[in-house]
């Protein structure tokens, strides 16, 4: 009894070392990532103000697409985070997953709104309005809703396996609506301008504006993994202390 | 020149939504990492009593 007692204690003992040595890497790989943000949003501010060229006929404002077109597609993409942790936690009952998919829907909602503030605002000065119900920015404004309406089932859901299947289950059917974003120049007629990155064929953009948009891509996917290991972290830490409340209110 | 204030709204509006962001989510970490500390000293404390 005592030997088992023993054995416990260093199982516990052990553990907890474990758990403190992830606690004391993960600050690291913060930091390191934070540094890599910074040094890569100072540099993108500098390319997109300076060595950007101006556009011939939008001038000045058309320098808000270097922040614009990264922020949607992380926000895009955040989704397929969401959509894909949804799948895997459905299939392997695994709550990390669902903690990813928490995060990404978090960080995702923050960029996605960025995108339609930026873009509201881009739209003001080459069309004249701040908004237009044309195809590209409808769709972004459901899935933007369809964020909003995932934050909202979880918290009202709350931590429990039930709140995590229905968000699972929304986030499947959720994603629907990214192909449908990405496909929407092409197949409505829009105001949008069509996309300067098409998949499978070369930039429509000269070489000075492409290196800006790139490395303000990487600068915001380098954000974009920041923030959501935080969120990670902070949705698993939640989840401990409402299992140690809920065993010490026992 | 019209151009330039609205490129600096949308580079102003993006840059303190974040750092606003980044704020909230440092505080809800730090407040979760003092209810932990609060509820695992609860913990020991209970467990002391039993044994």
């Amino acid at each position: 009894m005592a030997l088992a007692k023993r054995e416990t204690r260093v199982e516990r003992r052990d553990a907890s070392a474990k758990e403190g040595s992830q606690a004391k890497r993960l600050p690291v790989i913060s930091m390191v990532l934070l540094a890599l943000t910074f040094a890569g949003m100072m540099i993108s501010i500098w390319m997109v103000f300076i060595y950007a060229p101006t556009d011939a006929i939008e001038g000045d404002a058309q320098r808000i697409f270097y922040f614009h077109l990264p922020s949607a597609i992380i926000g895009m993409l955040a989704f397929a985070i969401v959509a894909v942790g949804g799948v895997v936690y459905l299939w392997k009952k695994d709550e990390r997953w669902d903690w990813a998919a928490r995060a990404a829907a978090e960080v995702g909602a923050v960029f996605l709104t960025f995108a339609l503030i930026t873009g509201s605002i881009w739209g003001r000065t080459t069309w004249g309005t701040w908004w237009t119900w044309d195809a590209r920015l409808t769709t972004t404004l459901i899935l933007w809703f369809i964020y909003i309406g995932y934050l909202m089932l979880r918290s009202y859901m709350g931590r429990s396996e039930a709140g995590a299947r229905a968000g699972a289950v929304l986030a499947i059917i959720g994603l629907i609506d990214v192909p449908i974003i990405y496909e929407s120049v092409n197949w409505w007629r829009t105001l949008h301008p069509q996309a300067v990155l098409p998949i499978g064929s070369s930039p429509q953009l000269p070489p000075e504006m492409l290196l800006t948009l790139l490395v303000a891509f990487v600068t915001f996917t380098l954000l974009f993994s920041l923030l959501l290991m935080q969120l990670y972290q902070l949705e698993k830490m939640q989840t401990l202390a409402q299992r140690l409340r809920a065993s010490v209110e026992v | 020149m019209q151009g330039i204030t609205y490129l600096v709204a949308a580079y102003a509006i993006v840059w303190a939504g974040l750092f606003a962001y980044l704020g909230v989510v440092m505080l809800r970490i730090r407040g979760v990492r003092t209810e932990l500390a609060a509820v695992t000293e609860l913990m020991r404390e209970q467990q002391e009593k039993n044994t």
